[in-house]
């Protein structure tokens, strides 16, 4: 196996005095997929945003391309984190703008802030490498329409590629299919597995149905409670483990 | 969700629940404290402001009289409508400036002044009090402040209704942009982009199909403004509206009164037509 790309060691969150992560420790190499399964309120979400840095971690390393972020500050903080990319299930573009327009917003950072005060500024050499990445995820003809006359599916997608137009090589992705129909949903996964498989990226996804990790991801870790309670390949994962980890939602609707 | 459901138990667990606790009685006597308090109100407000419907039926014939004289409107072209016509392209000029060139003044200080956007919390604050002060005084009070810099006329009028209308434009665009989805800003920041390339491709692309209804409002409002401060020496058909009541005209005051009928609705027609062309 390859070096880890994102290193996380004793993660801890709470949330007005209540524990909401303790103690998770897990890692994704390049190459690889791998799926966060739990219950409602497990912690996966504050996980990711924790790594993003969205949300601020009590205590914890994070090591991101083999850089401590705990270590780094300001600007060359920023920098370590421009690695990871987030996709969310809300998916999160502007409607109002066009496909290629929202995956150059993917390199805003490494824009003039002149230059990125309107898409009429963006730099052409920007705009050709957001058409490359909306070509990687199949929608280079979709480039010049909105994206609110797009499918689910499609702005889904049209997110990924501004994840990639943000040049990450992790990408994590909180429930990046919860809100697409099943077609859709398998052609996203597709994709993010392709990122994995084909172009080395490390992946990070929150899923919410075992069997799209069990069809996609290489390995499945689940978090129960804020405590992960099992790491292991997908091959080895038994409905056992599975019922264990969705107990808090059977309890819920019993 | 589709976790697996294999082996649930469904019996109710009635030993773990909590107990509720009705609050109806108590919500009930706050309702009713509420209704005595707005009561209480409107009895000091009537008796502030001097408000006896007996009054007006008393009176009902001045007001007849005074009606009466302004029937037929006065329809000389060139005493009466061609004046008429002028002035109201005044007032529609004063409108159109105040709304327009308030535009940079009330987008920076709504992008400082709303909580989602705003760099820092002083910056907030320090925002949020200008767009208060300039809200909280009336454009007319400017009007007056600008006279006596620049004399009379129209120009004051504008730079009055610039000043006020920041203030409340600016208020209504910072409202806007902390209600609009936030989603898009924070997928911005968390890819590295800063505070300024959040809100260009974030936040004001969101909102822009409510900032432009907003400015229409706004430009609504603006020139039916225009109209009161004509009345203080602004220009404008508001102007010769003050004009025709003190020299007595009172049919060409009705005629300029029809004039600015159709203004407002003219003004009114045109900016729901726009907002509804930005709508679909
Ligand atoms: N900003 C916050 N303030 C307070 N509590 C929070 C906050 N964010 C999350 N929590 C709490 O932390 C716990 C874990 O939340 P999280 O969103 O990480 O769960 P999740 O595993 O993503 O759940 P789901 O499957 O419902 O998305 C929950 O109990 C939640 O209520
Ligand atoms: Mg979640």
């Amino acid at each position: 196996m390859n070096r880890p790309l994102l290193d996380v060691t004793s993660l801890a969150k709470s949330f007005g005095g209540r524990k909401v992560l303790d103690g998770v420790d897990f890692s994704v190499s390049p190459g690889e997929l791998v799926a966060f399964l739990g219950a409602n309120g497990s912690g996966k979400s504050t996980t990711l945003r924790c790594v993003m840095g969205i949300t601020e971690a009590d205590a914890g390393t994070i090591k991101l391309g083999g850089q401590d972020l705990g270590l780094l500050q300001g600007k060359s903080l920023q920098q370590a984190r421009r690695r990871a990319a987030m996709i969310f299930q809300k998916i999160h573009l502007v409607p109002r703008r066009t496909a290629l327009e929202n995956v150059c917003t993917g390199a805003l950072a490494r824009m003039s802030t002149g230059r990125s005060l309107s898409p009429l500024f963006f730099p052409d050499d920007i705009l050709q490498e957001a058409m490359d990445c909306l070509d990687r995820v199949g929608l280079a003809d979709r480039a010049h329409d909105r994206v609110s006359r797009l499918s689910g599916g499609q702005q889904q997608r049209v997110a990924v590629a501004r994840a990639l137009c943000q040049r990450a090589d992790v990408v994590l992705a909180d429930e990046p299919v919860s809100a697409l129909d099943p077609h859709a949903a398998e052609q996203v996964m597709q994709l993010l597995a392709g990122l994995a498989h084909e172009h080395g990226l490390a992946v990070a996804a929150v899923l919410h149905q075992p069997d799209l990790a069990l069809r996609h991801a290489d390995r499945a870790i689940g978090l129960l409670g804020g405590r992960l309670v099992f790491d292991s390949p997908v091959s080895s994962l038994g409905a056992a483990d599975l019922d264990h980890l969705y107990a808090p939602d059977r309890m819920a609707a019993a | 969700m589709s976790a697996p459901t294999t082996g649930a138990s469904v019996t109710p667990r009635p030993d773990t629940a909590p107990r509720p606790v009705r609050r109806s009685r108590r919500r009930w006597f706050g309702w009713a404290a509420l209704a005595a308090v707005v009561v209480w109100l409107h009895i000091l407000a009537i008796q502030g402001t001097g408000f006896e419907p007996q009054l007006l039926v008393d009176g009902w014939k001045g007001m007849a009289d005074f009606l009466a004289q302004s029937f037929p409107p006065d329809l000389n072209w060139d005493k009466t409508i061609k004046p008429g016509l002028d002035a109201t392209l005044i007032t529609l000029w004063i409108g159109l400036l105040g709304t327009t060139f308030s535009v940079p003044t009330a987008l920076l200080l709504a992008v400082f002044g709303a909580r989602t956007t705003s760099p820092a919390g002083w910056t907030y604050q320090l925002a949020r009090a200008i767009l208060s002060f300039f809200r909280a005084v009336p454009d007319i009070v400017f009007a007056l402040i600008f006279v006596t810099a620049v004399g009379l006329g129209p120009f004051p009028g504008v730079l009055a209704l610039i000043c006020h209308n920041t203030g409340v434009m600016g208020k209504l665009w910072a409202e806007a942009m902390e209600e609009t989805d936030g989603g898009p800003q924070e997928a911005l920041r968390s890819a590295g982009a800063n505070r300024l390339q959040q809100v260009a491709n974030a936040t004001l692309p969101m909102v822009v199909p409510q900032f432009v209804g907003l400015l229409l409002y706004r430009f609504d409002v603006n020139v039916r403004s225009s109209l009161v401060l004509g009345l203080v020496g602004a220009g404008g058909i508001g102007l010769l509206i003050n004009q025709s009541i003190k020299t007595f005209r009172f049919d060409a005051m009705l005629t300029h009164i029809l004039i600015v009928l159709v203004l407002i609705i003219v003004v009114d027609q045109l900016s729901a037509f726009v907002r509804r062309r930005l709508a679909a």
